[in-house]
């Protein structure tokens, strides 16, 4: 799932980062989750401005990587999709944001 | 450098939606539980004195156990919910009434007179909401800088000043509730 990223520097070592979360949506999905701890499908939607069918695919990338967990239920005879982050989602994100931490932290040293 | 502009436009993004999420929001319904409650627990002060001490027993836990199932609700509803924020609300406000709860036993333990026992209390509201709009919902903010200056009035103003501060609190409490309702409109 690692790889590494490509900067366009000699000057910056290549850094892993995690192939799932490289993804607007998918990182911000996951950000979101950390902080909460379950969200719905539609204000997932709402707060990371996607459309349905973009963020059905983006959130299925993440289900399928085993990054968050899905339960559906039913409000008011509505289904309701809510999603969670595993504990492997969790692990994921934190390695995932202490490399971009380590990037940008190179970035800011390397010469211009 | 392209993908590193991108990765910092991304984080910003995210920065934005993990505000945008935390920014919290209680239901206007509490707004206007509280803004009833309040009306008529300030009002009693000045028009049945003798029934204030029931009718606080009763409407505070009450109004506590209705607001803990109100934000619930709303968390169900919006599609957003914390344990960790839900926690932080109940022990807010839970700390709240206990120590109105025990401010009040001194006033039945004839410790404190009741007319200073009252505007006590009410600092300790002042101070509770104060703080819940500092750490929780910024709407707060300005109802307990209400309360604070309504405990000047109660001691200042002789006639009915207890029914006035009510209402002044009820006013700010719905309007925050009304503003509260609008802006989440806006948002989903």
């Amino acid at each position: 799932m690692k790889r590494p990223l490509e900067v366009g520097s000699d000057e910056l070592p290549l850094v892993e980062l995690d192939d799932v979360l490289q993804h607007r949506a998918r990182i911000g999905a996951a950000v979101l989750l950390a902080r909460h701890d379950r969200l719905s499908f539609s204000r997932l939607k709402v707060l990371l401005q996607e459309t349905d069918g973009n963020l059905g695919a983006q959130m299925r990338k993440l289900e399928d990587a085993g990054y968050v967990a899905v339960r559906k239920e039913f409000q008011n005879r509505r289904p309701v999709t809510w999603y969670g982050l595993t504990a492997k989602g969790k692990r994921a994100l934190e390695q995932h944001l202490a490399g971009l931490e380590r990037l940008i932290q190179q970035a800011r040293r390397a010469p211009e | 450098m392209d993908q590193l502009e991108r990765l910092q436009g991304d984080l910003s993004f995210v920065r934005g939606a993990l505000d945008t999420s935390t920014r919290s929001k209680s239901p206007s319904a509490l707004y206007f539980l509280w803004a009833a409650i309040i009306l008529m627990g300030f009002a009693l002060v000045d028009f049945q004195a003798d029934l204030v001490p029931e009718y606080w027993a009763v409407a505070a836990p009450a109004g506590f156990f209705a607001s803990a199932y109100l934000g619930w609700r709303h968390a169900r509803r919006i599609g957003q919910a914390s344990a960790a924020d839900g926690r932080r609300h109940l022990l807010h406000w839970g700390a709240v009434l206990v120590v109105v709860a025990l401010a009040a036993l001194l006033g039945e333990s004839r410790a404190m007179p009741s007319g200073t026992l009252h505007t006590v209390i009410l600092l300790l509201l002042s101070l509770g909401y104060f703080t819940a709009g500092l750490h929780l919902d910024r709407s707060f903010l300005w109802v307990g800088l209400l309360m604070g200056a309504g405990s000047v009035v109660v001691t200042v103003v002789p006639l009915y000043a207890w029914t006035t501060v009510g209402i002044a609190l009820a006013v700010s409490l719905t309007v925050a509730g009304m503003r509260e309702g609008r802006s989440r409109e806006a948002t989903t």
